[in-house]
């Protein structure tokens, strides 16, 4: 092991969540940049700001609307998250979300449910339709990139600042490299500490952003927030959209199929019920 | 004398094929008590707690970050 390298670290606060980067042989500029490119994107793919391009799409009302090169890919995306969980990943529960009472960010607080439009989630392939630079929702649909977009950002974000730098988007977090001291990048997950090397890793809880009896967590099967029996779930997996992936639909799985499927997708897991 | 010839080597051919195969198969049997893959270095009992594949180690260091976040 070779002696520990000082490391570079900017923590900032963006999306509505706690956002870290980490670098060897980065300047605060270069982490001063992360810190925009995710508020630049960000701001495209909220959909809490009427003028994004995710509110643009989800208004569309059935017809195709040209996107950026960056949508594109998160749009994609999601549709390989919906595949790799069986569906349960489903970025089409905005009207559940909706329905509950997430209609704003919740450091402004949750609006009253009405869970009038809290249904099953449509099969997302069924009402997305993503082309080249232009993508379409089916009428009356809606999407929510909250969860994935956390991850993607974190693994190009880790990617750009270079060959051995970390990226904690909100607790999706990607790490490349060998980190301070060379055996990887020392990131806790479940009450340990692991040390990553061009891993990622994500935490999918519902304990976090909840009020009242509800949460954000919402299972596509019934469009009502998750009851599943578990309550935490952290993954450690090759990329932090993976881990995000895995550990949303490991709690959405509950206790009973849970193990086996992280032990299937993942590298190393923590689950609390 | 040619076409013969043909036939016997293409025959001692498929009987040494068949002959190899056999002994490598007799000789690389499955066993069916061998552990399975990957294999778990820690793991708590029950639902709760951190299981961990050969793929991540464990550290003793303070962690610069965590998936926990606000």
């Amino acid at each position: 092991m070779r002696p520990e390298r000082p490391v570079e670290a900017y923590h900032f606060e963006a999306l509505g969540t706690s956002c870290s980067l980490f670098g060897l042989g980065v300047s605060q500029t270069e982490l001063l940049k992360g810190e925009f490119w995710v508020r630049a994107l960000g701001a495209r793919v909220t959909r809490f700001s009427e003028r994004s391009e995710l509110s643009m799409l989800n208004r569309a009302d059935g017809a195709w609307v040209d996107i950026s090169a960056e949508m594109e890919a998160l749009l994609r995306e999601a549709l390989l998250a919906y595949e790799l969980s069986a569906g349960l990943v489903n970025v089409a529960v905005l009207p559940s979300l909706l329905a509950i009472g997430y209609t704003r960010p919740l450091a402004e607080g949750a609006t009253t449910a009405t869970m009038v439009t809290a249904l099953p989630a449509p099969a997302l392939p069924d009402v997305l339709s993503v082309r080249n630079k232009r993508a379409r929702l089916e009428r009356g649909c809606g999407v929510d990139l909250g969860g994935i977009a956390k991850g993607w950002m974190a693994d190009r974000l880790a990617a750009q600042l270079g060959s051995d730098a970390l990226a904690n988007i909100g607790g999706d977090l990607r790490a490349v490299g060998e980190g301070p001291r060379g055996d990887g990048w020392p990131v806790g997950l479940g009450g340990a500490t692991v040390m990553l090397r061009d891993q990622g890793a994500a935490t999918s809880s519902v304990r976090r952003r909840k009020w009242g009896e509800l949460h954000h967590l919402i299972d596509p099967r019934t469009g009502l927030p998750s009851r599943s029996g578990l309550e935490e779930v952290s993954v450690v997996a090759a990329t932090g959209c993976e881990a995000e992936v895995v550990a949303k639909t490991a709690l959405l799985l509950g206790p009973g199929l849970a193990t086996a499927y992280c032990a299937a997708h993942s590298q190393a897991w923590w689950l609390s019920t | 004398m040619r076409t013969f010839l043909l036939k016997a080597g293409a025959t001692a051919l498929t009987l040494g094929t068949t002959l190899a195969s056999a002994v490598y198969v007799t000789a690389h049997l499955k066993n069916p008590s061998a552990p399975l893959q990957p294999a778990v270095l820690t793991s708590q009992q029950g639902v709760d707690g951190l299981t961990i594949t050969p793929g991540v180690r464990q550290g003793d260091v303070q962690p610069v970050t965590s998936t926990y976040a606000s």
